[in-house]
């Protein structure tokens, strides 16, 4: 069972960068006024913001790490490991993580890995980075967080343009022995992995001149095997079952009420729908929910760290708060993390 | 009330149809207004209804009035 109670690791901080450019449902010219309506009211995702092609998800994370280091007054030769998360890094080969070492100027003694995780990746990265630290061998850890998801599919696809937004999170662990322990559970679904993959590009399905072929599914999904794919009924069953049994037994085995021991519930931004049912299913307080689906769409593996930003930051700044955190996507995989919080650093979000 | 009443009042709710229509012809292969939207609500009205969390392949195997049923009884839901 992947359980780890992971102690002396305290979270000092989170930043978040969007993009500059927002685009509304309306914007989108595959959808009609109607359908832009229905989208906003089932989906509930009415804004998004988009990078230009020429900004990587390294770039928003970057951006997101720099103003983070600044205000925490790190110095960067403290930082002993680097983690970049994202599966829409800068190239193939070499890690992103390695290039983002030299581009901000970090230490070579630094330990640089990627992590490809999805939607999951905030709480991937936390585990990783967390464990890294805990027996006090290294100190400071800085994860960066991000992705520009959209361009991974076909601009044709209107199952899967409007879901997504693009921006680059930062979260900084550092060692601490009076820090609360950190618990987590993760699980995988390999069977259910086709739900959400992109057939060609890999070493299974090399790139040839058919991977650019597009063909026409229906309902305004036109899309090559080069694109990324959503099987959007998969997915919806996955996401509405396995992630609220699993944070109910959670809080059953650790003896946590839901209603006293729990100051936010932080649920991965997937779409209005899912998290509707996963806080209806698990008879959640909505007073204790944050969403901010409506601004800023899917932000994959940043959607957790995006809302302690965009709309805990007073809370997190000031108070020591606690925090249930449940993540699910990509693989398939899904995550619970309980995470005890004393005030933190949250900088103002960045434009860029 | 009766489990067959609440099984029947999640259809007549999310597909607006009078209980008469319900049959064992009532699917997706048979109505068009099936979509995934409407498939999601049924299982949300049910599971609300009889106090279940559905398995994922439960979820997508919801496709007709009769396989509901079939799927409910392996909740312990007799009808």
């Amino acid at each position: 069972m992947a359980r780890w109670n992971i102690k002396n690791v305290a979270l000092r901080g989170v930043s978040l960068c969007v993009p500059d450019r927002v685009v509304k449902t309306e914007d989108f010219e595959f959808f009609t006024a109607e359908d832009a309506e229905v989208f906003n009211n089932t989906v509930g995702i009415k804004s998004r913001y988009l990078a230009p092609d020429d900004v990587c998800a390294s770039d928003l994370c970057q951006a997101a790490g720099e103003k983070l280091l600044n205000e925490l007054g790190w110095d960067k030769e403290s930082v002993d490991v680097l983690l970049f998360e994202s599966v829409t890094g800068d190239y193939k080969t070499p890690p992103t993580s390695c290039l983002l070492q030299d581009r901000m100027g970090f230490s070579q003694h630094c330990f640089t890995m990627d992590i490809p995780m999805g939607c999951c990746g905030c709480m991937y990265a936390m585990t990783i980075g967390a464990n890294l630290l805990s027996a006090g061998s290294v100190k400071r850890a800085l994860l960066l967080v991000g992705d520009t998801a959209v361009r991974m599919g076909s601009l044709k696809d209107k199952s899967r343009v409007p879901l997504f937004g693009d921006c680059g999170t930062a979260l900084a662990l550092e060692y601490d022995t009076a820090a609360d322990e950190i618990r987590v559970d993760f699980q995988s679904m390999g069977k259910g992995g086709t739900a959400l993959m992109t057939p060609h590009g890999g070493f299974r399905q090399p790139v040839t001149p058919e991977s650019f072929i597009y063909e026409d599914f229906g309902n305004g999904i036109k899309r090559a095997p080069v694109h990324t794919l959503i099987n959007g009924m998969d997915v919806f069953s996955f996401a509405i079952s396995r992630p609220p049994q699993t944070v109910a037994a959670f809080m059953e085995d650790y003896g946590i009420d839901k209603d006293m021991d729990i100051d936010y519930f932080l649920i991965h931004q997937a779409n209005k729908m899912i998290v509707d049912r996963v806080v209806k299913k698990l008879k959640l307080d909505a007073t204790k929910v944050p969403y901010n689906l409506e601004e800023y769409g899917n932000l994959g593996g940043a959607s957790l760290p995006s809302l302690m930003v965009s709309r805990l930051k007073e809370q997190l700044t000031t108070n020591p708060q606690t925090l249930l955190l449940s993540s699910f996507g990509l693989g398939l995989t899904w995550g619970t993390m309980f995470l005890k919080t004393k005030p933190m650093i949250i900088p103002d979000i960045i434009r860029l | 009330m009766a489990a067959i009443e609440k099984y029947n009042q999640a259809f007549v709710e999310v597909f607006g149809v009078k209980e008469s229509a319900l049959n064992d012809h009532f699917s997706k292969d048979n109505m068009k207004e099936w979509d995934s939207v409407h498939q999601l609500n049924i299982v949300a009205f049910l599971e609300e209804a009889f106090d279940i969390m559905l398995e994922p392949e439960d979820i997508m195997n919801m496709t007709s009035y009769e396989e509901g049923k079939t799927i409910l009884a392996r909740y312990n839901i007799e009808f």
